[in-house]
């Protein structure tokens, strides 16, 4: 019988050969309907990268989760491909944040620092975080309109050709903070369980930093008028408070001033009454402010449940397509097998990244930062996946590992390291 | 205890989640091809359409007359090769749409007829190869159809040539034409110009008749038992119609005439007198005999809207200038042609077809198109011989002499008809070709008044549809 480690050995082996396969039959497509296999080499980065990063983790951290890491770079070559049939001119800039973001994930994974230094300098990464956001609201710019012509949203900071979105860094600074926090909180909020007086109701402590949270993510509403960032932040944080204190009121609340920031948000701001209105009813648009959605959709039924084939849809009909609707392409050029493909891969991830949350003898700060980061993760696929299908209102957040953007694909990344530095630990 | 019932609980709401995505994924992929995807608006339909390589389009002698290419984009490109076919072939085109028989065979052409078989499925499903359209053979004769495009080419009007036996279109002509070739760049100035290059005068004009209608009013006395030789007194004196006084054509020996010698001179007035002998009804049921209150068309070259019958609402009042083809009664060439057909095949108008066989993508053999060949009987066998002879007579020693070709047996009658301030002349004959076959046409000319250059017209036509068919 095949022992565990056996079985790790050959199931991520497995992965990433079956991934090399799937990904090596869809570069050779597209060059031959391209007629130009000068993107292979794209293909070489994705799979020094994958074999680099599968070697080292194996060496120095032998107990991490064997499914997280293939299947992420399954998810982030798939996405180069992608990328290399919408956006060509942006794929080599997306192969070097590839290299870029497996280093940096290397780096999270294989060395015990970072982890430590998320919970021991909280306050000072917050600090740093609030003043990037700051310094967005005050200095943004945005790359396809550097210079401000338009009311694009400027959620970018940087110069010349190379830009960075802070709202990524403070992703994981705000997840590390909080959990930090509540894992801080644990103890007391343990005693108060087991003295019986749990369910009575959520104690300034834990009340006190949701508002902060519900501030924060008001001001980057209102001020950067990034209705998706606000969003997944709140459910990020409202899913760590719930997991921490297993209060379910708490989700009621949250959800109603989710709901009362969506009411002011759609009487105040247009951009959020323009999402809920092409949500609620695009057809009547479907030229005009509804354009892109029900080209996203028309996406999906160009697909059916086989796919046009690579390179042999339209989906550049969709505007934005390479950044904000890679899953509208793929579903397209893939169909239906394609999208639950995805939808499969990153229901692993996020299994296997709460799976290593709950590992027992863990310690709260870890437990609550994996949650926190498979949460992320895993909202901020729905909340585009599902915006892209008309489920919610669009957000205009990135398809981790599958979108065009070097920050999200590096902030995405070093999410992966740390999920994988603690499945290694907590299994360990 | 720890986060583990939490996390749970977390997890399961997350692949919910996930698990809804997954389905309104499904909804979409699989329910969207058959509802959104049809929407008007969605550019993958056009796009797809762009690939389509349209079937080629044969002239009866199998001269290539339109076919698509791909460029480098993998769009079709529509090419026609023979400016004169424009009239019959009309166009196509990916923004403006078709029209003639680019739309009467839209769905060979662009081959929406072809099986949903393992082949289709593989070649466009699958492989995404540009879909091919079905070749198609018209029964359009390019050599005929550029004689009568020279011959009228100075004129505004329109004239059309039939097998009468087989029922076949050999040429069909309206002018002023356009250039399919360059349909999109110039269509605002074509839409816009005042001669209106798009309307279809062969099967759209409908003209006031004129003298035409002398036909049907003889078709009626002769079922009525009048003598064609029965005499009229003061035959040749002037008939006044609203806006218009109507005169013999051609002035007459004597004033005394039989109706027969009025046909052949063009002189309405016996007519008149004829007219207010029928009354009312007898002309009506002739007239409908005759399919006047329901004109024939190419099925498929026009728009459904535009080939409405149009209904016969005589009374005594407008009875006399309707039925000297001065009011509401109008008839349009290929009507014209038709009746001129039923004539010389014993009184049973032919369907008239434009499509002789098909081709499917790929196969070298042509498949004949099946005609179910039917008629419709206007006149009685007898009636039509005796309208046959007086044809015959008219360009023997009527007002249609000019048509006279050598020692070719033709049949004709020219009319003069007036619309507005504008008078426009017609000539409709026929001649017998070889193997028993007989060729009619109908010519209408707007703005001339000219009868004897339509005749000659008319009879060279008829004379080069024989003589070339036969060679």
């Amino acid at each position: 019988m095949m022992s565990y480690s056996a079985w790790r050995t050959t199931t991520s082996a497995a992965l990433l050969i079956i991934s090399s396969a799937f990904l090596v039959i869809n570069w050779v497509s597209l060059g031959l309907i391209r007629n130009d296999f000068s993107h292979s080499a794209h293909g070489l980065v994705w799979f020094l990268c994958a074999v680099g990063g599968i070697g080292l983790l194996r060496r120095y951290l032998p107990h991490h989760d064997p499914l997280i890491f293939p299947l992420v770079m399954l998810l982030s070559g798939w996405g180069l491909v992608v990328i290399d049939r919408l956006a060509p001119v942006f794929a080599d800039r997306q192969a070097v944040w590839l290299i870029v973001s497996v280093v940096a994930m290397l780096i999270a994974a294989l060395f015990p620092q970072p982890l430590e230094w998320l919970r021991r300098y909280r306050y000072t990464l917050l600090i740093v975080g609030l003043a990037l956001l700051l310094a967005t609201i005050l200095l943004g710019r945005n790359p396809s309109d550097p210079e401000r012509l338009t009311n694009a949203p400027a959620l970018w900071l940087g110069a010349g050709t190379i830009f960075f979105q802070p709202s990524e860094a403070l992703k994981i600074i705000l997840v590390a903070f909080i959990a930090s926090y509540l894992a801080e909180q644990y103890p007391a909020q343990r005693a108060v369980e087991l003295t019986g007086r749990a369910r009575s109701a959520p104690s300034g402590r834990i009340l006190g930093p949701m508002l902060l949270m519900w501030g924060i993510c008001v001001v980057i509403l209102i001020w950067q008028r990034d209705l998706g960032t606000a969003i997944l932040f709140f459910i990020v944080f409202l899913m760590l408070l719930y997991v921490a204190t297993s209060y379910h009121r708490i989700l009621v609340l949250g959800s109603l001033l989710v709901l009362l920031a969506g009411l002011v948000g759609y009487q105040a701001f247009s951009v959020v009454q323009l999402r809920v209105d092409i949500w609620l009813n695009p057809w009547p648009e479907a030229d005009g402010r509804a354009y892109q959605i029900v080209q996203s959709l028309l996406a999906f039924a160009a697909g059916g449940p086989f796919g046009q084939g690579v390179g042999q849809g339209s989906p550049g009909y969709i505007p934005v397509v390479h950044s904000d609707f890679a899953i509208a392409a793929l579903a397209e050029e893939w169909g239906l097998i394609g999208v639950l493909g995805v939808i499969a891969c990153l229901s692993v991830v996020i299994l296997r990244g709460l799976r290593s949350a709950a590992q027992p003898n863990r310690r709260p700060f870890h437990a609550l930062l994996a949650v926190g980061l498979s949460t992320m993760l895993g909202a901020q696929s729905l909340l585009i996946m599902a915006g892209a299908l008309k489920l919610v209102p669009l957000t205009g957040v990135t398809l981790p590992f599958l979108s065009y953007g070097g920050s999200s694909l590096l902030a995405s990344f070093i999410m992966i390291g740390l999920l994988l530095r603690i499945s290694a630990q907590e299994s360990g | 205890m720890g986060f583990e019932r939490q996390i749970n609980r977390l997890l399961i709401g997350i692949l919910v989640a996930f698990v809804s995505v997954g389905i309104a994924g499904t909804y979409w992929a699989i329910v969207g091809p058959d509802t959104i995807l049809l929407r008007e608006d969605n550019p993958r339909r056009v796009e797809a359409e762009a690939r389509i390589l349209r079937g080629r389009i044969e002239g009866r002698d199998g001269t290539l007359l339109a076919e698509s290419t791909a460029d480098s984009t993998g769009r079709a490109v529509r090419r026609y090769l023979l400016p004169a076919m424009s009239s019959a072939l009309g166009y196509f085109s990916l923004r403006y749409g078709v029209g003639g028989a680019e739309a009467a065979y839209d769905n060979l052409l662009s081959g929406n007829n072809q099986p949903q078989d393992w082949q289709t499925f593989v070649g466009q499903d699958l492989l995404h190869r540009a879909r091919e359209g079905t070749d198609i053979r018209v029964t359009f004769d390019p050599t005929i159809q550029t004689e009568l495009e020279s011959q009228l080419a100075a004129y505004r009007g329109s004239g059309i040539v039939l097998n009468a036996t087989s029922g076949e279109v050999l040429a069909l002509i309206s002018l002023p034409t356009f250039d399919p070739n360059t349909l999109d760049a110039n269509w605002d100035l074509l839409t816009q110009a005042e001669d209106n290059p798009f309307f279809n005068r062969a099967l759209q004009g409908n003209y006031q008749p004129g003298g035409l209608l002398q036909i049907p009013l003889l078709a009626g006395a002769l079922l009525s038992d009048m003598e064609l030789d029965k005499q009229f007194v003061d035959a040749a004196r002037p008939v006044q119609v609203p806006n218009a006084e109507l005169r013999c054509l051609r002035s007459p020996h004597s004033p005394v005439l039989t109706l027969g010698e009025a046909f052949l001179y063009g002189c309405p007035a016996p007519f008149e007198a004829l007219i207010n002998t029928l009354g009312v009804d007898p002309i009506e049921a002739i007239f409908r005999d005759f399919q006047l209150d329901a004109p024939p068309t190419l099925p498929g070259f026009l728009p459904p809207v535009e080939s409405q019958p149009v209904p016969l609402e005589l009374s005594a009042e407008t009875l006399v200038p309707a039925a000297l083809g001065q009011g509401q009664v109008t008839i349009t060439p290929l009507e014209a042609a038709i009746i001129t057909a039923a004539i010389t095949q014993n009184g049973n108008a032919p369907e008239p077809i434009t499509l002789l066989g098909t081709r499917l993508p790929g196969s070298t053999r042509w498949e004949p198109f099946p005609h179910l060949q039917t008629s419709i009987p206007m006149m009685t066998s007898d009636v039509a011989a005796s309208l046959r002879e007086l044809l015959i007579q008219s360009v023997n020693e009527g007002t249609a002499q000019p048509a006279q070709q050598g020692g070719l047996v033709i049949g004709g009658q020219v009319a003069l008809a007036y619309a507005g301030d504008e008078t426009q002349v017609w000539f409709i004959g026929f001649i017998n070709g070889p193997n028993g076959q007989t060729f009619v046409t109908a010519l209408a000319l707007e703005n001339s008044a000219n009868t004897n250059q339509i005749a000659r017209i008319g009879g060279e036509i008829l004379a080069f549809a024989a003589n070339h068919l036969s060679a």
